[in-house]
């Protein structure tokens, strides 16, 4: 079994110019500190000690599974709220953002009530596109008196509403 | 089937109105490949495994909240009993284990860090004792440690020493952190019955059966229950408000689902539990006491309270169980009195005691949480009001928790603000009765023939 930590007890115990670190054990930062004082090099399995990537030991391969998700909603990749002041544009502005970050508009529904609207878009998102920049550009919009824009991945509706 | 507006907007509105949110995160990490005869390098084990697993804890939360657009509030971390870890080194001083956590939870950009922690519900080790002697020191030498002791099983019966023991801990906690108004006594709890996946702080650890690492999501949600029972209206019958929690507790239990999947996915960790506490803080509307008061009682504590809770409660664990295959943790209702602003008025106005709290407890998911007491209160009445929560525990075989905080120099009615999470507390009067005798006698409750199950 590979050994787990090397701590600062270690380096000084074990001495030399280079001490040998196996894959999977884990360098205290006081031991590094201590071997570096005192000019110890940290040897890896190959080149100087990187730090293992963190895993969960004999049962990693669970962190694997993939467990049943509620039903596929059609490629809906992202949904849109907008919340606002009425006026001419506001559904061409959000659109145009849309079309920009290559989203296809499956669904969409406007109310006005007196001088305000609500607006509810969905949206497909195109392939390769990252969400979170997607969801940037759509924030930028509309502002303070003006509208609000609110844009969430569709996980969270299909997790919530479907079963 | 494409989404209805009704649904989006019912999703949007418990983001934005109801202050619905996930309330942690909580990284477990076992730490018993860090036991060393020596001390020093044990602690530097312990700091080195925390920081290793749990460097991208933040920044995972992060990337969730901004991909799902979930509000995450706390990440945090559980560890196993440092009780365990520390036999090894011998040392009857375990304050440095509880600088290695604060250190290693500073690195990583945590607020709380969870398992300095003993369980002695039977007997006690070197360690133990070791523990429980450390705990004011480390209490008051930290500020993201917390601490948890488990008193009491169903299978055990009650520890009386130890319920003693941990008595003069809050006291001395209490006195070592008396310019903070006690604050070292909130991050520290005892247990009856106590779950080894909870991801909740104070009593955050993880328990020897789990593997190196899990992700545990406890979600929150008492703004979304609250509005709905609102907009239900109090001509409907019980049965349509227990209904209601249900359909609620679901939907807020699968966003906890959500979330914990796709952490535990990106930490390369499994997910371990989603702990479908409904968790008040001080925000206006995110009460538990709002939700019984909207059940149908005048004010939180008044005659109907305990049944109220009891609904609550039930209906809660059924809409999570619908919700997760993974329902874990405590899974209830907290009751926190200081930090649920509802629980603040009605202990004010007078409809809330000690003994009602008690009573409502049997039902609750916790049990005394956040309970301010009179700082002069003797070690023998804190005892006894720790055995009391702990004998509900163990004869109901439910979890049962105690946080007191006699906070010095207040007497009963006094009100202090610790401000933030922990809210406002008005310290409860436990009584001009003692158990001096009681507390004297020491040894052991035995195990209640409800342990005999096999």
């Amino acid at each position: 079994m590979t050994k787990r930590f090397l701590t600062a007890d270690d380096v000084k115990r074990l001495g030399g110019s280079e001490i040998q670190v196996e894959s999977g054990t884990i360098v205290t930062p006081q031991a590094a500190e201590v071997a570096a004082a005192a000019g110890i090099r940290l040897i890896g399995a190959s080149g100087p000690y990187v730090p293992p990537i963190p895993d969960r030991g004999p049962d990693a391969a669970r962190a694997q599974d993939v467990l049943p998700e509620p039903i596929s909603t059609d490629g809906i990749g992202l949904v849109v709220t907008v919340v606002g002041r009425n006026r001419a544009g506001v559904l061409a502005e959000v659109t145009s953002a849309l079309a920009q970050a290559e989203c296809d508009v499956r669904d969409i529904s406007q109310r006005t009530v007196g001088a305000h609207f609500h607006m509810v878009l969905t949206c497909a998102v195109g392939p390769g596109r990252e969400f979170s920049s997607i969801k940037d550009a759509l924030q930028c919009l509309g502002g303070e008196g003006d509208y609000v824009v609110r844009v969430m991945h569709e996980k969270v509706f299909r997790f919530m509403h479907r079963v | 089937m494409p989404f209805t507006d009704q649904e989006i907007l019912e999703t949007v509105r418990m983001f934005e109105l109801e202050t619905f949110d996930i309330r942690t995160t909580t990284l477990g990490i076992n730490l018993l490949d860090c036991a060393d005869p020596d001390l020093e390098s044990s602690a530097e084990k312990v700091y080195a495994k925390i920081v290793h697993h749990g460097r991208n804890l933040v920044a995972v939360a992060d990337s969730i909240e901004a991909d799902f657009g979930v509000p995450i509030i706390n990440k945090r971390v559980a560890t196993t009993p440092i009780a365990l870890v520390a036999a090894a080194s011998g040392s009857e001083d375990l304050v440095p284990f509880a600088r290695a956590m604060d250190a290693a939870a500073a690195e990583i950009g945590i607020d709380y860090i969870g398992g300095f922690t003993a369980y002695v519900h039977k007997g006690f080790t070197r360690a133990d004792e070791a523990l429980l002697n450390s705990i004011p020191a480390a209490m008051a030498e930290t500020q993201r440690v917390c601490s948890s002791v488990s008193l009491a099983t169903t299978k055990a019966g009650i520890n009386m020493d130890a319920v003693a023991k941990f008595s003069e801990a809050v006291l001395k906690t209490a006195h070592l952190t008396a310019s903070e108004g006690a604050l070292g006594c909130a991050k520290l709890v005892c247990f009856s019955n106590p779950v080894e996946d909870n991801p909740f702080i104070a009593g955050a650890h993880i328990g020897i059966g789990e593997g190196e690492t899990v992700l545990n999501v406890g979600v929150s949600g008492p703004g979304v229950v609250r509005s709905a029972l609102k907009r239900l209206g109090e001509e409907e019958s019980l049965l349509a408000v227990a209904e209601t929690i249900k359909r609620t507790a679901f939907k807020i239990t699968r966003m906890g689902e959500l979330v914990g999947r796709e952490a535990a996915r990106r930490l390369g960790t499994v997910f371990g539990i989603v702990d479908v506490s409904l968790a008040p803080t001080p925000a206006v509307g995110d009460s538990v006491a709002d939700i019984l008061e909207l059940i149908g009682v005048e004010v939180t504590g008044a005659p109907g309270t305990t049944a109220a809770l009891a609904l609550l409660t039930d209906a809660v664990k059924k809409g999570g169980a619908m919700a997760s295959s993974s329902v874990g943790g405590l899974s209830g209702a907290f009751i926190p009195v200081s930090e649920d602003q509802g629980m603040i008025d009605a202990v004010a106005c007078g409809a809330l005691s000690l003994a009602k709290l008690e009573a409502m407890t049997t039902v609750c998911s916790v049990g005394l949480d956040m309970v301010a007491v009179p700082g002069d209160t003797s070690a023998a009445v804190i005892s006894g009001i720790i055995a009391d929560e702990m004998a509900i525990g163990m004869v109901n075989q439910k979890t049962t928790a105690v946080r007191l905080i006699p906070v010095p120099g207040k007497g009963p009615g006094e009100t202090h603000d610790w401000g933030g999470l922990l809210g406002t507390a008005i310290v409860q009067d436990p009584g001009k009765f003692g158990c001096d005798v009681l507390w004297r006698r020491g040894g052991r409750i035995p195990a209640p023939l409800q342990s005999y199950r096999n």
